[in-house]
């Protein structure tokens, strides 16, 4: 069968199959939401191969796949016990199977000006306020696995930190898996929008519970007012079973600045886009990552930078470490148009190959059309140097602890610039674990 | 302690040693010197246990044992530690960490407790004052961005680290000042006991004013074609290697 009606197929059968779940939500803001998503995506086809940025995609292995979203049925009795941060020093949110889980939440002193928040929880018209700006930012608007998420639009957060606000402590999400009977599929949203001077901390994580099969489908939007500061890390620890496609679309205003740490881990196939725009500026933007490939795993970042304004810096920089026979794909764009002068651009791939038969697509892009900037990118795939081996070993050290320290010493490249130790270190831990 | 007997070791073809013989007891300092090219690193590397070389024959023991059943890390967890010619730089490896993690490895095969952070910290920063490196090194990845001279001081004192009980220096006064000749001198020196023995390869007569050789060997055309006292490394300093090489060849 050709391989867009398979796509085309699969969307509508998720659709119907989970049509009675949708009709239970009675949020007019969200339903304008979905219709809204319904209605472009009879526009658009479902992604395959034959698209250019899903062409090193095997899309047929999801489509082969019915996925449903989870029923209002809490689940309870769960426990994750692995946080970053302590919980009395951050605020927590958690959603377990795309819903919100309000006993596993915290969010103890939050000041009323801050809003930190699940859809569901807020009232009807801040849901009106969050829908409204998420159907100006529109998004991925091409993207039809974002209007996918759209069109079942289950559940999300919110946070909105008002004018010169800076929020010490951390948020933490936690997106949870847990498996039931069904293959679980979540679509969670986030909206983020910091005002002008304001200051936060986000850790968005997707996990699981157990070994399970689920499709994770999910956007961030993020709005950057005038000078705000946002740190984000993403860390992506799923199931070696799921499917996990998670896409961030950020806007940012004069003087803002966006730090943003991925660390792309589990799932059998996984796929992370960020599109990020300069709408003021001075401000910068800094994108970096380590990605990992066991057997069998199929890991792709896509990364669209567009400067289109004066005087911004964007940096990409990310680190492949392909320990198995499976795929990693690396698509960073960076697009200067004419008016974007002084902009300074710099995008940086490596990979480290420690497998024979592993598949690396790495593609930077830079489309440059103004003359006064200072654009620069690399990319490589590199072995394990010999002679650091015999370095190590010469020194004591065990040939695999020795492997170890220099694949991390390898991810260190990114890992250095996280300013949150307790977050460097659970990283670390991550890695050694996998390696 | 190490006993070396008619080896001979090829690189890509080509023989490099031919015949080497070399004893060294217990708390003995042995000086090696010879022509550029005539084969010291290699000589060094081949006890290190280095890929890349083809032994032809021969045999070494080492503290009675059969050097080549033992893997790289076997033979440092044994006592042997090689100060190399050219360390290497390790990105993102950082030297604390580094230094930790082969000193644990060595105490975890013998036998002994892991140091903990802090007494390892306590411990490394003496030897550090001991041969003069910088403490803001310690916290920087493994030999990155160092000098020559911080990159075999950083050498000196992993030795130090260590305690080896044969430990190897590879050139290690090569390009070195006068006061980074005596920190690695002093490294040497204060390891120096009736259990340790050392093998120093060296270019110039300076280092071993400072370190007292027992014996000076010349290595030539693959082998020890020379040993004597100090003094034979006086000589090769006035007249260099010319006539021993012709009285070898006659
Ligand atoms: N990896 C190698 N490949 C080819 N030739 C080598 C290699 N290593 C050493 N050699 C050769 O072996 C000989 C001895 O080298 P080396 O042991 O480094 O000498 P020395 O340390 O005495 O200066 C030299 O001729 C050198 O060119
Ligand atoms: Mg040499």
């Amino acid at each position: 069968m050709n391989s867009s009606i398979i796509g085309q197929d699969w969307f509508q059968n998720t659709l119907l199959s989970n049509q009675p779940e949708i009709e239970k939500s009675k949020v007019l803001a969200v339903n304008n939401i979905q219709a809204k998503a319904r209605n472009q995506l009879k526009h658009l086809v479902m992604p395959n191969r034959k698209q250019e940025t899903w062409r090193y995609t095997d899309l047929n292995s999801l489509y082969e796949k019915m996925f449903k979203l989870n029923d209002r049925k809490t689940i309870d009795a769960i426990d994750v016990d692995e946080w970053i941060f302590p919980e009395q020093e951050s605020y927590r949110l958690v959603m377990v199977n795309g819903r919100f889980n309000p006993q596993l939440s915290s969010l103890e002193g939050l000041s009323d000006r801050i809003i930190i928040s699940a859809f569901s929880q807020l009232s009807a018209e801040l849901q009106f306020d969050a829908a409204r700006i998420l159907q100006t930012i529109n998004s991925f608007e091409s993207d039809a696995f974002a209007q996918m998420n759209r069109s079942l639009f289950s559940d999300g957060f919110y946070i909105h930190v008002p004018k010169n606000t800076w929020i010490e402590k951390p948020i933490e999400i936690a997106y949870v898996n847990h498996s039931s009977d069904d293959q679980v599929l979540s679509q969670p949203s986030s909206l983020i929008i910091l005002e002008n001077d304001a200051q936060a901390k986000v850790v968005e994580r997707y996990m699981s519970l157990d070994e399970a099969e689920y499709f994770f489908n999910g956007t961030s939007d993020i709005v950057l007012k005038k000078n705000a500061h946002l740190k984000h890390y993403r860390i992506q620890q799923e199931s070696h079973n799921a499917y996990h496609l998670s896409r961030v679309a950020l806007k940012q205003k004069n003087g803002s600045i966006y730090k943003n740490v991925n660390l792309a881990l589990g799932g059998c196939w996984s796929r992370m886009d960020i599109q990020t725009a300069f709408e003021g500026q001075q401000a910068s933007c800094d994108l970096q990552g380590v990605y990992t490939v066991r057997d069998q795993q199929y890991n792709d970042i896509h990364i669209d930078v567009k400067h289109q304004q004066p005087n911004c810096t964007s940096q990409e920089k990310f680190r492949g470490i392909i320990h198995g026979k499976g795929r990693a794909v690396f698509d960073g764009r960076i697009l200067v148009s004419k008016d974007a002068q002084k902009t300074d651009a710099q995008l940086s791939n490596k990979n480290l190959l420690l497998v024979d038969d592993a598949e690396i697509n790495t593609k930077p892009q830079l489309e440059i059309y103004a003359d006064d900037v200072k654009c620069s990118h690399g990319t490589t795939v590199g072995k394990i140097n010999p002679e650091h081996m015999f370095y190590l070993r010469a020194r004591g050290i065990p040939e695999d602890q020795a492997y170890r320290m220099l694949c991390l010493g390898f991810a260190e490249q990114v890992l250095e610039a996280i300013e949150d130790k307790p977050i460097q270190n659970y990283i670390h831990g991550l890695l050694s674990n996998l390696l | 302690m190490l006993s070396i007997k008619d080896l001979h070791v090829s690189v890509e073809g080509k023989d490099i040693l031919k015949g080497l013989n070399l004893e060294v007891k217990p708390g003995e300092v042995h000086a090696i010197m010879g022509p550029n090219g005539s084969g010291k690193s290699t000589m060094a590397h081949i006890l290190a246990g280095r890929d890349g070389y083809e032994l032809i024959k021969g045999s070494i023991l080492y503290q009675d044992q059969d050097l080549f059943d033992l893997s790289v890390e076997e033979r440092a967890q044994r006592g042997i530690f090689l100060a190399m010619q050219y360390p290497v730089e390790l990105p993102g490896v950082n030297n604390m960490t580094f230094l930790k993690e082969s000193m644990n490895s060595i105490r975890r095969v013998n036998g002994q407790d892991e140091l903990d952070a802090v007494a390892f910290m306590k411990l490394v920063k003496e030897k550090a004052a001991l041969v003069e490196l910088p403490e803001k090194l310690l916290k920087r990845d493994v030999n990155s961005g160092f000098s020559g001279g911080e990159k075999k001081r950083n050498e000196i004192l992993q030795m130090a680290l260590l305690e080896p009980k044969l430990g190897i220096l590879d050139e290690t006064d090569s390009g070195l000042d006068i006061d980074a000749l005596r920190v690695v001198a002093n490294g040497v020196n204060a390891l120096r006991s009736p259990q340790r023995s050392m093998i120093v390869v060296t270019h110039y007569q300076r280092l071993l004013d400072y370190i007292k050789p027992d014996v000076v060997h010349v290595l030539a055309n693959g082998r020890i074609v020379r040993s004597g006292g100090h003094s034979l490394a006086l000589e090769l300093e006035e007249k260099g290697y010319g006539w021993i090489l012709e009285e070898d060849a006659a």
